[in-house]
């Protein structure tokens, strides 16, 4: 996905090879993704969408998607103008709380995954120990 | 912790919001393309009426082989505009 990588304290991009013990190849695969820049940006977009389809309902007087059954999910959510920024709002949380929840599962997945790797290689290390006694 | 693994932790990865949303526009597209021609080969009274309600944001697409590519660019331009928000404000909120 074209990535790149900075350490979160310095801000300043990683230069592996310089700067860096780590290939930057091992970085691409394992650096952890930003929580809560995650959800912020999945905020924004879910936000930004039901807003605009609200707009557009608003706009047209029809609710010809039935988007007023969110109101099941939403509280106070309708097909009106308060209903724009109520649905930008609900779409925000929502989006916020699916994007985190991404970030956090993929890091945990990659922590998992890298711990599963650590313990292979040190069995593995290891494992003609008994012979050198 | 080894020094590596520090790193790596103390990283974050930067997306590139050009290519997501190039990605996220062929997804968006093909899949609209796909459920498109998918309710059209199926045929049928009402071909997609559900479906074609889509035409009220896309002006010009309706559930037949034309709309499908009509469709696919609409969706294509919709997720080009999802990916490179969403890459753009995540980069802004990572590098902070």
């Amino acid at each position: 996905m074209g990535l790149e990588m900075k350490t979160a304290s310095s801000n300043a991009p990683l230069s592996p090879g310089k700067d860096s013990a780590v290939e930057a190849q091992l970085l691409r695969a394992f650096a952890p993704l930003h929580r809560t820049a995650m959800g912020v940006a999945w905020g924004v977009v879910g936000g930004g969408l039901l807003a605009l389809a609200t707009l557009v309902a608003v706009l047209k007087g029809t609710d010809f998607l039935s988007f007023g059954l969110l109101a099941q999910f939403f509280w106070g959510y309708r097909v009106s103008w308060p209903g724009v920024f109520i649905g930008l709002a609900w779409g925000f949380a929502v989006g916020f709380a699916l994007g985190w929840g991404f970030a956090f599962v993929r890091n945990a997945t990659v922590w998992l995954w890298l711990t599963v790797i650590r313990s292979r290689a040190e069995m593995d290390q290891y494992s003609d120990l008994l012979d050198h006694l | 912790m080894v020094p590596e693994e520090e790193q790596i932790e103390h990283a974050v990865i930067l997306l590139n919001e050009k290519l997501l949303g190039i990605v996220l526009g062929i997804l968006f597209g093909t899949g609209l393309f796909l459920v498109t021609n998918f309710l059209v080969l199926k045929g049928g009274r009402h071909v997609g009426a559900h479906l074609g309600l889509l035409s009220n944001f896309f002006p010009g697409y309706r559930v037949t082989f034309f709309g499908s590519i009509v469709g696919f660019f609409y969706m294509f331009l919709v997720g080009l505009i999802v990916g490179v928000v969403l890459g753009a404000v995540y980069n802004k909120i990572a590098k902070a």
